[in-house]
This record gives structure tokens, C-alpha cells and sequence, in this order.
């Protein structure tokens, strides 16, 4: 696969970055609460293990597609990022405008733990070999959003070493924070990252989308950013004209 | 079952969350297709993005009204 142009590379390494944060994060709540319930061990041989799994479907999935031809791949790979991309967008203003709730990782932690420790008490055996499983099944479920991402952003600009690193370069940082602070990461901004994801995605989708049907772009360096800011400012509208006043405001 | 019930289920959320805003998405992106053979490369272009916008706004919407609705 050839270089990638830098206008295509960065905006795929920073939403393999911004959406694996929102994933990791996620995955990283219920590998807390393994690790605090059962010990440190169960949890990170699950979470090991999971990450096993994502590497093998990585490194099995990636030297398949550079056999697809590059305009096919981009309409398959540019449909596929729409129907997430604008989903993701879609619950981000939804989130926003306050018509669904926000995503609370302090209530997923509590949930989490509650639920091992039922599994606990009924299955007096294999206490750790459940405990291991739970993060297992927590980073191999999440991580697949991100492996998809990654292949997505990455194969249909030819290369996928720029969303790769940019998705472990996230797994890093809140590896890096999370073990500082041993409590779910519930501070991060989540639904403006996922907005800025959906945002991003979509953009992409119309790229690629466009390119796989033969549609050549005008200044095709510039018109992924313009796309972004489209789907950003229709986006910050609709959430704007659906939004709920919040109960405070009644007080 | 758990386990596999678990990634079917993650991965079908992904893909058929909103099964109306993926019936449009592919059925645009068939219009689009269909399109790109007769008109120059503008129009199709305009209407992929234009439609992707309209699905979104859609589908926020009647997401919108369906939570007034229950409300």
C-alpha cells in the first residue's frame, strides 16, 4: 500500500484516536471493576487475552484487504462508515439535546461491580476464571468498534499504520491515566469526543463513498475538513432546535 | 451463547442500530450510483452530501418526537 497523502492521514490518525479513547474508556470502567472486586491478575490476563484477539483479527484482516481493489474497497468501507458515522452523530445530538441520557461511567462501574459480585455469591468456583472473562469479554467487545474504525479510516486511504498508531496511542493514555487515578474515568468529555467522532466518520463515509463511485472531489486535500465542518455545524444545529430545557432551568 | 451473543449483538448495534437511517443511507448511496453514471461528477456529489445530512437530521428528529411522545 502507497504512502498516504498528510490531508487524509491526520484526520484518520486523530478519529482513531478520539474514538478508541470513548471505547477504552468504556472497556477500561468494567476492567476496573474486575480488578478491584477479584484482584489485579484475572483482569489482566482478560484484558491481555482480549487484546490477543484484536491483534489477531488485525494482522489476519490487514494484508487481506490490500488484495481488494482500492475503489471497491472505498465504496464498501465508505457505506459502512456512513451508517456508523452518521449513527454515532446521531446519538451525540440526541445526548446533547438531552433527549437521551448521558453516557455515566461512575453508574457503569457500580452496575458492573454489583452484577460480579451476584456472579459471585450464586458460583462459589472459578472465581477468578469469571472475573477474567468479564474484562475479557469487555475489551474484546468494545474493541471492535475500534478495530473497525481503524480498518475503515486506514484501508480505505491505502495505509492503516496512521489510524493504527493512532488508536494505541489512546489505549496508552488511558492505560497511563487510569492506572494514576484507579477510578472510572468519568471526567472526560465523552459525548462531545463522540460527536467529534461521528463528525469525523461521516466525513469520511462521504469521501470515500463519493471516491468508490467514481465522483472525483474538487481539491481533494481540502474537501474532507470542509465535509467535517458541514456534518459539525448541521449537527450543533439540530441539537440546538430539538434541545430540552433541562429541569434546572425550572427551578 | 454468551460470549458470540455478546459480538453479534455489539456488531449489529453498530451497523443496524437506526434500520430506517441504514435503509436510507443504501438507498441513497444506490441513487448516487446510479446517478454518477449519467451526470458530471458535481451533482452526484452534492446529493451524497446534502441526502447524508437530511438522514441525520431525520433521524434526530423522529428520535426527538418519539421521546415527546413517551414523555
Amino acid at each position: 500500500m502507497g504512502p498516504v497523502a498528510w490531508g487524509v492521514a491526520a484526520p484518520a490518525v486523530g478519529s482513531a484516536f478520539i474514538a478508541s479513547i470513548v471505547e477504552v474508556v468504556e472497556a477500561f470502567t468494567v476492567v476496573l471493576a474486575v480488578g478491584t472486586l477479584r484482584g489485579w491478575r484475572p483482569a489482566a490476563f482478560g484484558t491481555m487475552a482480549g487484546l490477543g484477539v484484536l491483534g489477531t483479527l488485525i494482522a489476519l484482516l490487514g494484508p487481506l484487504l490490500s488484495h481488494v481493489p482500492l475503489r471497491f474497497l472505498q465504496l464498501i468501507i465508505g457505506v459502512l462508515l456512513l451508517v456508523v458515522g452518521l449513527g454515532w452523530l446521531r446519538k451525540a445530538i440526541l445526548r446533547s439535546a438531552r433527549v437521551i441520557p448521558l453516557h455515566d461511567e461512575e453508574a457503569i462501574f457500580t452496575r458492573e461491580k454489583s452484577h460480579l459480585t451476584d456472579v459471585i455469591n450464586h458460583r462459589q468456583t472459578s472465581l477468578d476464571w469469571i472475573a477474567g472473562l468479564t474484562a475479557f469479554n469487555a475489551v474484546v467487545l468494545e474493541g471492535f468498534e475500534v478495530v473497525f474504525i481503524v480498518i475503515a479510516v486506514g484501508a480505505g486511504a491505502g495505509d492503516l499504520w496512521p489510524a493504527a498508531i493512532g488508536a494505541l496511542a489512546a489505549c496508552l493514555a488511558v492505560l497511563a491515566v487510569g492506572s494514576v487515578i484507579r477510578k472510572p474515568l468519568a471526567k472526560i468529555p465523552e459525548n462531545k469526543l463522540k460527536f467529534g467522532v461521528g463528525v469525523m466518520l461521516s466525513a469520511f463515509g462521504v469521501l470515500w463513498t463519493g471516491e468508490g463511485l467514481g465522483i472525483h472531489w474538487p481539491a481533494e486535500d481540502v474537501v474532507l475538513p470542509v465535509f467535517a465542518v458541514v456534518f459539525l455545524l448541521v449537527g450543533t444545529a439540530t441539537a440546538a432546535l430539538i434541545r430540552k430545557p433541562s429541569a434546572e432551568a425550572f427551578r | 451463547m454468551s460470549m458470540y451473543g455478546g459480538v453479534l449483538k455489539e456488531l449489529l448495534g453498530m451497523f443496524l442500530g437506526d434500520a430506517r437511517l441504514t435503509g436510507a443511507v443504501l438507498c441513497l448511496v444506490a441513487a448516487v450510483g446510479i446517478l454518477s453514471w449519467s451526470a458530471g461528477p458535481f451533482v452526484p456529489g452534492a446529493i451524497l452530501l446534502i441526502g447524508c445530512l437530511a438522514i441525520l437530521v431525520e433521524a434526530a428528529f423522529r428520535e426527538a418526537r418519539k421521546g415527546a411522545a413517551n414523555d
